[in-house]
């Protein structure tokens, strides 16, 4: 075993609120970003949950909730392309929601088509599901927003933008941000955003293979310059980055991390820079043989490195043990590979940086100090 | 009298060295000269605050001179440049401090280990292999060789630091009180490694003790008091000691 991870393990009293401070920024690094993820991935949802590898908005949609009312007749447009396997429309958009005691909620109508190929219509709805929400006026919303939006069983009855609605069934964790999700019939969704006959919100196609979406996307973004078209992906990031950057929701949580990795840095700086100290004996001795400093100093450096690597091999079951915390708190937290990866990063860097300020208390090491 | 060709592996020449400026000044060690020759175990002697471990801090190339020389090894050591001075440390001294000062972390072998492989690149093995032998020789072979400084005695962590100055063959070994914090039978033991070292490999050792005990074991005794190196009565009485013949030291009278 290194001289470096010897002097850890039985010194680990000492060196314990280095390795745990390490733990804590890897944690919240992790936790917060992933938080930001889930939390945003919920405005990009009815992308991601559909099967559409196109969408065609009005121009410059900035986020798939933001969508403006287009002619249905762009369908055409989509339908032209000869990769496109078939199309359809789909309307999306914010409504107000009235509960029978008089009082209103912000929701979040999505109305698609609802056969069993349907683009549009996200994989939480059932065959069952989809049949109920072909009668008008009628909607399903998710079992966790029951008691926001006043519902108490099937049948209940409420009304968006001022027109009747019946609750037919529940959907199971589909999570909102800013509105409950309500879906429903194209036709029931029209009535309710007061839209014309002809008008939709944007129009869903589907490629022969997933890959071909880029062409299409690239060749209609250059014929047609009064609409938006965009592949799932991009839609999905565009919806999500808007989100992040628009609200103050994302500087609070980076924020949040950033101080995070401050106090970590600080007392794992401060850590390693009092064991050093502590030894600035036995490094003087060193010195007097004439070993040079910079032996010294990697020993610090690997030092540094150690706590950050095994800092980040705590943190790592603790975000996962976290993130099914906030689940069960109905929080979404995504944790992808390369969000773990960057955290982990961001700590062994950050854990080198506090190796590299305490490596001033080496200034200290006095041979001739020995000698009094 | 010191030789002429300078050719003792360690000579003093009027080191001068003073603490502070004006009224605070005070002079630790004024106008040392001395010769220490090679296989020799000299001991350098005195009261407290005499200047003694200044002197050795001098000789060893830890603490600057304010005027004077050190040859060593033929090498005027305060000419040097700070780096050549370490890399002269690193080839040629050796030092045992008051406090043992061994990594609490480390076992006795890997302090040893560390300074073969951070000191002169020597293979893993190939350290692991000499601090064996030194710890052995040490009398702290097997099992003692795998225990931190918390599990062991003053006295086998005292010869723990002999080992650690020894282990890379110096030529020139300091050695500042390593008796003081040992009883006298682990003392003397510790003194016998000292001379051995002298005697066998020809190294050059010099000892800074206040125990008269220490005296019928060294070839050269230096007493100094004031900063001066002077002529002492009871180490006189000492010098036909039961063990060897000391031969001590009467100040040098050098031409200015």
């Amino acid at each position: 075993m290194s001289y470096a991870l010897s002097t850890l393990w039985y010194e680990r009293q000492r060196y314990l609120p280095g390795v745990l401070a390490v733990g804590f920024s890897a944690l919240l690094v992790a936790l917060q970003c992933g938080l930001l993820l889930g939390l945003f991935s919920v405005s990009s949802m009815p992308i991601d949950r559909g099967n559409a590898d196109i969408w065609l908005g009005g121009p410059g949609v900035l986020s798939v909730d933001l969508g403006t009312p287009i002619p249905e007749s762009y369908l055409a447009r989509l339908a032209a392309q000869p990769e496109i396997e078939r199309c359809e429309v789909f309307i999306q958009g914010f409504g107000k929601w009235s509960k029978s005691n008089g009082a209103s909620e912000l929701c979040m109508i999505i109305g698609s088509r609802l056969g069993k190929e349907a683009l549009g219509a996200i994989n939480a709805l059932t065959a069952e599901h989809r049949a109920l929400i072909t009668e008008p006026g009628t909607v399903i919303i998710d079992r966790s927003d029951m008691e926001r939006l006043g519902v108490k069983q099937v049948n209940d009855m409420a009304e968006i933008n001022m027109r009747r609605v019946r609750v037919v069934g529940f959907t199971t964790g589909v999570k909102s941000l800013a509105g409950p999700y309500v879906f429903c019939s194209i036709n029931t969704a029209r009535v309710l955003m007061h839209y014309q006959r002809d008008q939709v919100t944007y129009v869903l196609g589907k490629t022969r293979t997933p890959e071909q979406a880029r062409a299409v996307v690239a060749r209609m973004q250059e014929e047609y310059k009064n609409v938006s078209v965009r592949t799932r992906a991009q839609f999905s990031f565009d919806s999500q980055w808007h989100w992040l950057t628009k609200t103050k929701a994302g500087i609070a949580l980076g924020y949040a991390a950033a101080l995070g990795l401050l106090v970590g840095a600080v007392v794992t700086s401060q850590t390693l820079y009092a064991a050093t100290a502590a030894s600035l004996k036995e490094f003087a001795v060193l010195r007097a043989l004439g070993i040079p400093r910079w032996r010294m100093q990697s020993l610090v450096m690997t030092q540094a490195f150690w706590i950050g690597i095994i800092g980040v091999a705590l943190a790592i079951p603790a975000v996962y043990g976290a993130a099914q915390l906030a689940d069960y708190l109905t929080v979404q937290v995504l944790l992808p590979w390369w969000l773990l990866a960057a955290a982990v990063g961001i700590t062994l860097v950050m854990a080198l940086g506090s190796g590299l300020a305490a490596l001033r208390s080496l200034s200290y090491v006095e041979p001739a100090a020995l000698l009094r | 009298m010191l030789d002429e060709n300078l050719s003792s592996p360690l000579i003093g020449l009027h080191l001068r060295r003073q603490f502070g400026e004006g009224e605070m000044r005070s002079v630790a060690v004024n106008d040392v000269s001395l010769e220490i020759g090679a296989g020799q175990m000299a001991l350098l002697m005195g009261p407290s605050g005499s200047g003694k471990t200044t002197l050795l801090a001098l000789l060893s190339g830890l603490l600057r001179p304010t005027s004077g020389q050190v040859i060593a090894l033929g090498e005027d050591l305060w000419a040097l440049s700070e780096q050549a001075r370490e890399n002269f440390r690193l080839r040629y001294c050796g030092f045992i401090f008051q406090g043992y000062n061994l990594f609490a972390a480390l076992t006795a072998q890997q302090q040893l280990e560390m300074i073969l492989k951070w000191g002169q690149g020597v293979s893993s093995a190939e350290a692991r292999r000499r601090a064996s032998e030194m710890l052995e020789l040490l009398g702290l072979g097997g099992r003692k060789a795998h225990l931190r400084p918390s599990e062991l005695s003053g006295g086998e962590k005292q010869r723990v630091a002999i080992g650690r100055a020894l282990i890379k063959n110096p030529r020139l070994l300091f050695a500042d009180e390593p008796t003081s914090a040992l009883e006298w039978s682990h003392g003397e033991q510790v003194i016998e490694l000292l001379r051995n070292a002298a005697h066998e490999t020809g190294a050059t050792v010099l000892c800074v003790a206040h125990d008269a005990r220490i005296v019928p074991y060294a070839d050269k005794v230096f007493y100094m008091e004031d900063g001066q190196l002077q002529d002492n009565d009871e180490l006189n009485a000492l010098r036909d000691g039961p063990l060897s013949n000391p031969v001590l030291q009467t100040p040098l009278q050098l031409p200015r």
